[in-house]
């Protein structure tokens, strides 16, 4: 199994902002994000999946040999939120994905990937 | 709102500069080195298609009241720095229940000769009801 403990940040979350072109200001403004509901700004849901399916290259042998990745984006991710993903094998050539939060809450659910031999 | 299920966008060409996908690289925590990360596709495939649906008066996406629910690539293979690649999105869906409106797009990325790259399912859920006040 292959597995990555990561503590998000204001600072990671702009960097895949800027890296993404994805500049949604629920990931950049606390104030905007407020003001359309949010407990503050949160991170992209594609950093989680792009985190996840990096530890899902890992297991697979390397990101050449992914052949898909997909996940349900179920909880929202601030910063300063602890996550830990993981993959891990489940039948011929399949991961079984997870993200979970510190709280023991997962973020990313119905995650799998499918790679090549 | 309306229904815009079965409508097409244009192609749209990008092309990956080895800059882009270095900063994407570290952004999620992969090797810089290791060529284009997968989930890049975020960028080559539903990062093309995604502003022209959000953009599309006639969809009319509330932005404001949108969540990305779901997320699927499937890759023919991975694509290379340097190359350039063209991105076709289409509505696969679009349903609305309980308050709640579903668009489904998809993104068929091939490399300029044809050959497939990539395809991106990706599940947009806005909230209906009174505007944003």
């Amino acid at each position: 199994m292959s597995e990555r403990k990561v503590t998000f940040t204001r600072e990671q979350i702009a960097a895949y902002a800027d890296a993404s072109g994805d500049r949604n200001p629920i990931h950049l403004d606390d104030d905007f994000a407020r003001s359309v509901g949010l407990p503050g700004l949160i991170a992209h849901g594609m950093l989680q999946m792009g985190i996840a399916a990096t530890v899902a290259a890992e297991a697979a042998g390397g990101p050449d040999r992914l052949r898909r990745v997909s996940v349900r984006f179920a909880g929202m991710v601030l910063p300063g939120d602890e996550v830990t993903f993981s993959a891990e094998p489940a039948g011929d050539r399949k991961l079984d994905l997870k993200a979970v939060n510190q709280r023991g809450e997962p973020v990313i659910t119905k995650a799998t990937a499918e790679y090549a031999p | 709102m309306a229904a815009v299920a079965g409508r097409t966008y244009p192609a749209v060409r990008f092309e990956i500069e080895p800059e882009r996908v270095e900063a994407f690289a570290r952004a999620i925590g992969a090797d810089p080195a290791a060529g284009v990360p997968p989930t890049f596709a975020a960028v080559y495939s539903l990062g093309m298609t995604a502003p022209q649906l959000f953009g599309d008066e006639e969809a009319a996406v509330d932005f404001a009241r949108l969540l990305h629910a779901e997320q699927e690539f499937e890759w023919a293979r991975q694509a290379r720095v340097g190359e350039t690649v063209s991105s076709r999105g289409r509505v696969a869906s679009d349903t609305s229940r309980r308050g709640m409106r579903f668009v489904s797009l998809e993104t068929e990325t091939s490399a300029v000769d044809g050959g497939p790259i990539c395809r991106s399912r990706a599940l947009f859920v806005i909230r209906e009801g009174a505007p944003a006040s």
